[in-house]
């Protein structure tokens, strides 16, 4: 979500004039509703109150109760993606009515999609008053912050088989879907010459990538083989000690990124600041992006981590009668459906900024996130249950971590030329078809216990 | 084959001064007899029978037909060295016929195929130059391993799946790493002083086109192979033809991406003779020298395409039949004739050419024979025999066991990392000659589990 929103307002930034404070006029698709939030949000004077012209006041926030009103209400109008907002009630209500799993399953996963985006806007707002340094920080960490939730409250429930498999289809579905798509999108757009990215960027990825399928390799290998030294035991502490390692490397990346932001690498998290012709007058407009106070993102942050949380609950708690209703194994559903349906504006943002040939944003949205969820969202996960006493690990079983492997290698191998055109997009696709039908007809072995444990 | 053939005559156009026409004097190779054929079938002068002799393309056409089917049979027998291995042929059915002994007949109809692929590939070529460049790159692209098709699509009328597995394999592993190690080997001894460069481009489209297959056969082979199967069996039976459908869809669009780009960046490679960079000069006189270089009619070169494929079919019926007694005969796994010998023995046209190009510095024709050859047969061979299988109703699928499997895997990385330099040198042929032999030797070691339970069905 943060690369999106980070990169949309680049491009906003990127797309006029700079020194004209009218480039605000210039759109309004659905990325930048954050004008209309900001205007509402700070705006005293009720002239002002048309959505998209006027110019960004900067006083505070003093009408707190007509600023709430208008930035609630803006918040829900503004962006078309939160015409979906209300199936999240919704599917409170049908849980508390119905028993109908499956409905509540989809409903809660409808009423997910714009809080994630949201979360992620939220995230980047505050990202601005923390400066750059904490602000790539927050991306980092928060970048992915609704699979990480959904994946707390899975563990909380002790089904670490739906956290494996909903991160691996996270990891799965950018690599191949969301960045086979950009190719494809871009290709098609710009079919008479050949998109260029930074290599750089993409090989550093693909090798922390590669360094992600090393930390899962070895305990799955490990237990395959039955060459344990405790046997099932052996494996989980090897998890722990590989997560504590990878966590190690994704700070280490972060550090690298954040020192070397004028060198060749081009840190994704910072592509604000990084623009080289652009520098100056992002400063002047940094001090006008931020559209809503440091409070006000705060809380707006805290509104819909809890939001996020209640749903996902019911998200997770019905996932397993989704599944029977639909007839569908668990596997698929974590792997593939939940991963699509819940990036879908990331996807959408990947895929608009090929088309407009901005490639490096593209891949940032989609591998920076593969390399975060990888990096950072699973070991992060073995550490929490690791401290809930659940017993996460990083053996995701034969199949899932040979599906990773062989993705990450074709990716990284596509990837290694620096170049795109449709096709290679469109081999990504069909690679990720290829995938999607595995995971269809395939069956979890019952290995461990899976039943929900009533959690707190 | 065709690549063989469409670099034969572009080697033979540029080799002398190509404004010449007694370039035709220049050499005898067993890879340029498409003349004496052309001569054979247009001249009615019976002075030049001699079927090395120089002498002119004569532009009539073949008015005594009678004449002209005889000495086009005589020319055809007589014209390619390669071809005195013909009368095998036949042989093998005799001794088919006299004895039982399975060995022979099986080495026989071997030997007796692989001048008829040859010839085959040379019709196809042929015709290609009537149809015009689309639909000629879409006929070679199609019928470059038709010998392999057809082997394979007798294997599976028989229901012997695992030959046909094992055979597709077999081709892939044999190319991309005997032929392409001989080639670069051979290229890099000749020029040992300088690194030999071919067009990186083309060669990483292919190796991600051969991952793309990897991934294809993985994952059915993974999914059997840990029992995670929805219903043990079916599911990956399913999973093969659903993923043989996306993979012909694969190289459908890799196609359309090849015919569109031909003046794009990437050179594509049925394209050579057309469009090889090095030739821009010569486009001219290839242009003038392509009115001549289709030596037999479009007619001609149909009948004799159909004339070769059926042949080659009967020769195949014998070979699938006899593979077994063979192997018996010879105390060697089916698992090592199917992967090692069958595609060496078969393939020995297309490996002589692409050494032959290499050692004329002219590596990206090489590639194109051999690699080309492998992303052919993964992309298009092996999902086009699920589909046929499919729809004969035999249960041919992509799960090729976990050896084969792993063993593709591995050697598609290796070459994939050697060639995306764009280099080659000697050491990079020789290693590449030792790892064929390193898997040589695995598949001669290995005994395959299914294989004993393969019974022929009438």
């Amino acid at each position: 979500m943060d690369y999106k929103v980070q990169v949309g307002v680049q491009s906003h930034l990127e797309m006029g004039p700079l020194d004209d404070r009218t480039m605000e006029d210039l759109d309004d698709e659905c990325l930048f509703p954050s004008e209309m939030d900001a205007q509402k949000t700070q705006s005293v004077d009720p002239n002002q109150h048309i959505s998209v012209s006027g110019s960004l006041p900067f006083n505070g926030n003093k009408m707190t109760r007509n600023g709430v009103y208008k930035s609630i209400k803006t918040v829900v109008f503004s962006n078309k993606l939160n015409l979906l907002m209300p199936f999240g009630p919704l599917a409170i209500l049908v849980h508390k009515m119905t028993d109908s799993n499956g409905w509540v399953f989809f409903l809660s996963l409808l009423g997910i999609t714009p809080l994630a985006e949201r979360l992620g806007y939220a995230t980047e707002q505050l990202a601005f008053f923390t400066g750059p340094t904490v602000g790539g920080l927050l991306n980092a960490t928060f970048g992915n912050a609704t699979e990480l939730i959904i994946s707390i409250y899975a563990l909380k429930s002790g089904m670490k088989r739906v956290v494996q498999l909903s991160l691996l289809g996270s990891i799965l579905s950018n690599m191949l879907l969301v960045l086979g798509c950009a190719f494809f999108c871009g290709g098609l757009v710009y079919h008479g010459k050949e998109q260029v990215f930074s290599k750089a960027t993409a090989v550093v990825n693909s090798g922390l990538l590669l360094m992600a399928v090393m930390g899962l390799l070895f305990p799955a290998v490990l237990h395959y083989t039955h060459t344990e030294r405790h046997v099932g035991k052996s494996e989980l502490a090897l998890s722990r000690f590989s997560s504590c390692v990878m966590l190690l490397a994704y700070a280490a990346y972060l550090v690298f990124q954040l020192k070397s932001q004028t060198d060749l690498y081009v840190p994704l998290g910072e592509e604000v600041n990084q623009n080289g012709e652009n520098l100056d007058n992002n400063d002047d407009d940094e001090d006008e992006a931020p559209e809503i106070s440091k409070w006000e993102s705060i809380i707006w942050l805290l509104i819909m981590t809890v939001w996020i949380s209640i749903l996902s609950d019911y998200l997770v708690d019905t996932i397993e009668g989704a599944s029977d209703a639909w007839d569908v194994p668990i596997a698929f559903i974590s792997v593939i459906l939940l991963p699509i349906i819940g990036n879908a504006a990331e996807h959408a943002s990947a895929i608009m900024f090929a088309m407009k040939d901005k490639l490096d944003i593209s891949l940032g949205v989609a591998i920076g996130s593969s390399t975060q969820i990888s990096m950072f969202g699973i070991p992060f996960c073995v550490v929490i249950g690791w401290m809930m006493g659940q017993e996460m690990d990083l053996n995701f079983q034969l199949f899932e971590t040979a599906t990773l492997f062989i993705t990450v290698i074709v990716v990284a191998f596509f990837l290694q030329e620096g170049t795109s055109n449709y096709f290679k997009g469109l081999m990504l696709i069909l690679c990720y078809l290829i995938v999607a039908a595995s995971f269809f007809v395939h069956e979890d072995p019952p290995t461990d216990d899976q039943s929900k444990q009533p959690g707190t």
